[in-house]
């Protein structure tokens, strides 16, 4: 049997929940750069990082998705979402859109997607493990509390991310986020 | 119960199990067309003559072309390949692992490079990547604890890049698991009574972790009923077959358990100190299940207070208030590790600090548990803990298992809470 007569087939509809996964994923894109020149944390991290480390966050079967890695310089940088000619160092992969939706409305944090099997991942685990703690914390900078309480497993305490580190780290990443 | 919005469960693997389970493997063999299968053992089994039996059970109809019996304690890429080119050489057409989770790693490695016709390991690494069927692989554990058997795992070390890699596929789940209590018989108590904890911490993880769903549920609660009736029967008396045989099943239900729920924090911190000390990984797990089982409290409670029933039994399960099981569970673990302390001679620790190299020197000094607890936050079995670790909170947990103390749970950090009841 000759696989490549029997190409995969694409979903078509959903429109409207692939465009929303989308925003969401450039907003966070977006963020995660802008958060790892603002919060020590992230900076440090991302330190911990290959030099060559890419990430490439998307949905099968046919995206959206969004690249994040560091470039030339050493610089965290959102990287669009195609692939082509990038060289991929961690893949996540979420299963489905419907999964995406129930993870970019907070119904399930990154860990509990990964429990139901709605994740999968290739490539370093300590990598994977550093891209989940930095997801963690650009989303408490990004969410009020409520929500991100729903996405996190524990909202970080007063002793760790005090109110005044949050709210203008908050304020900052959300300008450089949405100017260029 | 808690049923999650979605989950996934495969086990395929055909066991017998049975006091002369080996005498099933030419009708095993058979059933998958194999005349020709390689044993893959190391040396202790070897030594202690468990592959003579194996050989035995094989008859004169069906030959072995081979066996290799120099794996390593740590499965590595090098033995892997040598194996494969051996194999290969000797026409081999499927594979009978005899040992522990080592030497079942080691052959589930194997596997993929002689199935795959490969000489590359790196190429199969991570889900997905392996897209077909295997060679047969039966597996004949001699350890009651890995459940390697049931897992559809293999972690292989890369020595030369210092990394320990990991092959999840459903395809490496062994055709056949072969349950006979004469290969555990030999096993020394101490070891004995590590491996059995290692299962139950497989089982107790399995049931109180993020990835825990209805199936993986039942296998759990059975392997620790089994575990706990029979671990200090096997101990205390070696030659109790249907200790064994129950010690056998209870590893390997654990293993099917765990392979489809996953496990926690007492496995990453296992991970690191075994990484980092050298310490037998059996070892870690009796003496960190119950900080995993305290720490996670506030948000599982309710499925610790569970384990009541198949640690203890009805009547104590029955007798104690909803509010006082978790706890009790807890103390039931800590309980059973200080009777294997005084069946092993004191060769089975209950805290770090306890962990002794055969010349009694201590293995994880105090100055190492900065650097375990760094490297356990990127371990991959953190993502389903219950509640969050960063570095301190590793840290208190780590000193609190060094010293034999248990934990202060007003020192949690705790997320929200999400255990059903509320702990005295």
């Amino acid at each position: 049997m000759n696989i490549n007569k029997y190409p995969e087939i694409k979903s078509g509809g959903k429109l409207v929940k692939k465009i929303y996964v989308a925003i969401m994923l450039w907003i966070v894109g977006r963020a995660i750069q802008a958060a790892s020149k603002v919060d020590r944390e992230v900076k440090e991290e991302f330190a911990a990082l290959p030099d060559d480390f890419i990430m490439h966050l998307h949905v099968l079967p046919s995206g959206p998705g969004m690249i994040v890695g560091k470039d030339k310089n050493g610089k965290v940088k959102y990287m669009g979402w195609n692939p082509k000619g990038k060289k991929i160092t961690l893949e996540m992969k979420v299963k489905n859109i419907e999964g995406a939706i129930l993870m970019f409305t907070f119904q399930e944090s990154t860990c509990i997607a990964s429990a139901r099997s709605r994740l999968a991942v290739s490539g370093n685990v300590p990598d994977t493990m550093a891209f989940i703690r930095i997801l963690n914390i650009v989303e408490t900078y990004l969410l009020p509390k409520i929500i991100t309480g729903l996405a996190v497993k524990r909202y970080p305490k007063w002793s760790q991310m005090n109110p005044f580190r949050k709210y203008i780290g908050r304020v900052i990443i959300y300008v450089r986020t949405f100017t260029f | 119960m808690q049923i999650p919005g979605y989950y996934e469960f495969c086990n395929k693997v055909r066991t017998v199990s049975g006091h002369k389970a080996l005498d099933k493997l030419p009708e095993m063999l058979a059933s998958v067309n194999s005349v020709r299968p390689m044993i893959i053992t190391d040396k202790g089994v070897m030594g202690a003559g468990l592959v003579k039996p194996v050989q035995q059970a094989l008859g004169t109809k069906i030959k072995a072309g081979g066996v290799y019996d120099d794996v390593p304690a740590d499965s590595d890429v090098k033995t892997v390949k040598d194996i494969a080119a051996k194999y290969r050489a000797a026409k081999c057409d499927s594979i009978i692992a005899v040992g522990g989770g080592s030497v079942l790693d080691t052959a589930k490695g194997v596997n993929i490079l002689v199935s795959e016709d490969s000489d590359n390991l790196m190429d199969f690494v991570g889900f997905g990547a392996l897209k077909r069927r295997l060679k047969p692989l039966v597996a004949v554990p001699t350890t009651s604890g890995t459940g390697s058997e049931m897992t559809l795992v293999a972690v292989i070390a890369d020595h030369e890049k210092d990394v320990k890699m990991l092959f999840p596929s459903l395809f490496l789940l062994p055709d056949f698991a072969v349950l006979d209590s004469r290969m555990t018989k030999t096993l020394p108590a101490a070891l004995t009574a590590f491996t059995g904890m290692d299962a139950l911490t497989h089982a107790c993880e399995g049931y109180t972790c993020l990835s825990k769903n209805p199936l993986s549920d039942v296998t759990a609660i059975t392997a620790i009923r089994l575990i706990s009736e029979n671990i200090l029967k096997a101990v205390k008396k070696p030659g109790d077959m249907n200790a064994r045989l129950a010690l056998a099943n209870g590893s390997a239900l654990a293993g099917m358990s765990f392979s489809n729920s996953m496990v926690g924090m007492v496995h990453a911190i296992g991970h690191s100190i075994g990484a980092i000390c050298h310490v037998a990984h059996g070892i870690c797990m009796s003496i960190l299940l119950p900080y995993g089982l305290e720490y996670n409290l506030h948000k599982t409670g309710h499925l610790t207070g569970e384990l009541l029933f198949p640690l203890k039994g009805e009547e104590v399960y029955n007798s104690a208030k909803p509010a006082e099981r978790p706890l009790l569970a807890i103390a039931a673990v800590r309980e059973m590790n200080r009777e294997l302390r005084e069946a092993t001679g004191g060769k089975h620790a209950t805290c770090l600090r306890e962990v002794v190299d055969r010349d009694g020197n201590m293995m994880i000094p105090r100055e190492s548990l900065p650097d375990i607890a760094r490297l356990s936050l990127n371990d991959g079995a953190m993502v389903y803990n219950p509640e969050e670790l960063d570095y301190n909170d590793m840290l208190m947990v780590l000193e609190k298992a060094w010293d034999g103390e248990p934990l202060d749970r007003k020192k949690i950090r705790k997320g929200k809470k999400t255990s059903r009841i509320k702990i005295k």
